[in-house]
């Protein structure tokens, strides 16, 4: 139906034989053409307002084609050589261009494709540099951290401990201090007492002072915490150990009325 | 009622004829300016605002290869007037010779279910549905040049292809979810 040949156009410089031979040709289409239109003209068409006859009639049509398509042999344009050779000339021409439109796309493509590829590349190389960065100031972070954090700790513990040293002398000045002025050493004041309440008391000779009692009481928690207790001898005045008992400075072993400890103050 | 009918004249040579519908009459002259513009065939471009043709110019009216219905989504006025148009066209333009072309669908004041519907409508013509911006000439250009492919194979100027062939290949498909309710 409606055939129109492209070899129409491919007349160009030929011979007068193959120009009539296109013309003959032409002329025959021409006829045929218009013998396929009276006919068509001719069949009544059948109107179909429905969607689903539409269906149909284009299944028919497809299927005529088909039919149509599956029965055509395969035939060259005409038989003189010279209307085949410039028609394959026209239509390798075509071709030619087409296919350099198609070659000059690709080559756009491909350097597009290749400029973006630099930038990635290059984007990545930086991205790479600053990760390598990033990576040796975590590095350089960590390791300062833990220098001055021990450096730290030392010098405050440093600190502290002469805090404390100095504290613990000042405390012992002090209490030396009182002791010296408010308790004096047990000789002579004992005889004293002891003439007032006529008890008759030994005083011996190597009683030590209440400074040593203290000592050896706080020596004796320091050094041996799980067994703190010091035994009374005679060394100990008695009116000595009454008062530290007395004032909660010391306790009396719960089993053992001669043993003594320093209270418990902290 | 005078029906357009695809094959009632005689072709001639070397010449695609195309008629473009628009209620609007907006992207049409632009297009026909883009389409003139072709070298290689001579082509021929019908305006109409709707079908049917008026009755006084039918003898001097060249067969028309190429039916193409623009409907601008944003007026409801221009699906409705091609709708109507259809009643007026051949059974026969239904075999590969009528084109749809959408404009504006990205605009924001579209209405809901028109895309869908032209979408149903389209698919069940088995027509290709086209989408064309039509405020730049560049817009212009690339759907002319998209019409012109489909105009030279429905006028038969393309050998070895018919417009029946061609349509069968690039007719709108209705996607399978359109007549789901949508949840949006």
């Amino acid at each position: 139906m409606g055939e129109v040949r492209a070899d129409r156009g491919a007349a160009g410089q030929l011979s007068e034989a193959a120009e009539s031979e296109l013309l003959q040709q032409c002329e025959e289409q021409f006829a045929r053409l218009e013998k396929l239109q009276n006919e068509i003209i001719l069949c009544e068409p059948d109107i179909c307002e429905n969607h689903q006859e539409q269906s149909v009639n284009r299944l028919a049509a497809t299927d005529a084609e088909l039919k149509l398509w599956m029965s055509t042999e395969p035939s060259s344009l005409a038989a003189n050589a010279e209307i085949l050779l410039h028609a394959g000339k026209d239509e390798m021409l075509k071709l030619c261009s087409e296919l350099e439109m198609v070659v000059s796309c690709c080559e756009a493509k491909r350097d597009k494709l290749r400029e973006t590829k630099e930038l990635e590349q290059k984007w990545l190389e930086e991205k790479k540099q600053v990760l390598l960065a990033a990576n040796d100031h975590i590095e350089r972070l960590r390791v300062e951290k833990e220098k001055y954090s021990e450096h730290n700790i030392l010098l405050d513990t440093k600190a502290k401990i002469k805090k404390m040293k100095t504290y613990q002398e000042q405390l012992m000045e002090s209490l030396g201090d009182i002791l010296g002025k408010h308790v004096p050493p047990p000789q002579e004041e004992s005889t004293a007492s002891k003439k007032k309440k006529n008890i008759p008391l030994e005083i011996s000779e190597d009683l030590v002072s209440l400074n040593t009692i203290l000592e050896v009481l706080m020596d004796k928690v320091m050094n041996t915490p799980h067994d703190p207790y010091v035994t009374i001898d005679h060394t100990f005045w008695p009116p000595y150990v009454e008062m530290l008992l007395r004032y909660g400075i010391a306790v009396r072993h719960q089993e053992n009325n001669f043993k003594i400890r320093l209270e418990t103050f902290f | 009622m005078s029906l357009l009918k695809p094959f009632s004249k005689l072709p001639d040579l070397n010449t695609a004829n195309i008629l473009l519908v628009e209620n609007e009459e907006q992207f049409q002259q632009n297009l026909a300016d883009t389409l003139v513009e072709e070298t290689a065939v001579t082509v021929n471009v019908r305006l109409a605002k709707s079908l049917p043709l008026p009755m006084e110019n039918d003898e001097s009216r060249p067969r028309i290869d190429l039916v193409v219905f623009i409907i601008n989504l944003t007026s409801d006025k221009s699906f409705e007037s091609a709708k109507a148009s259809l009643k007026y066209l051949d059974p026969g333009y239904f075999l590969g010779k009528v084109c749809f072309v959408a404009t504006n669908a990205r605009h924001a004041s579209v209405r809901t279910g028109c895309l869908d519907a032209l979408r149903q409508l389209a698919a069940l013509l088995h027509c290709p549905l086209l989408f064309a911006e039509d405020q730049s000439p560049e817009g212009a250009t690339s759907s002319a040049r998209r019409l012109l492919t489909i105009l030279k194979v429905a006028s038969g100027l393309v050998p070895n292809t018919t417009a029946l062939y061609l349509s069968s290949l690039t007719r709108c498909t209705m996607p399978p979810d359109i007549d789901q309710p949508s949840f949006d």
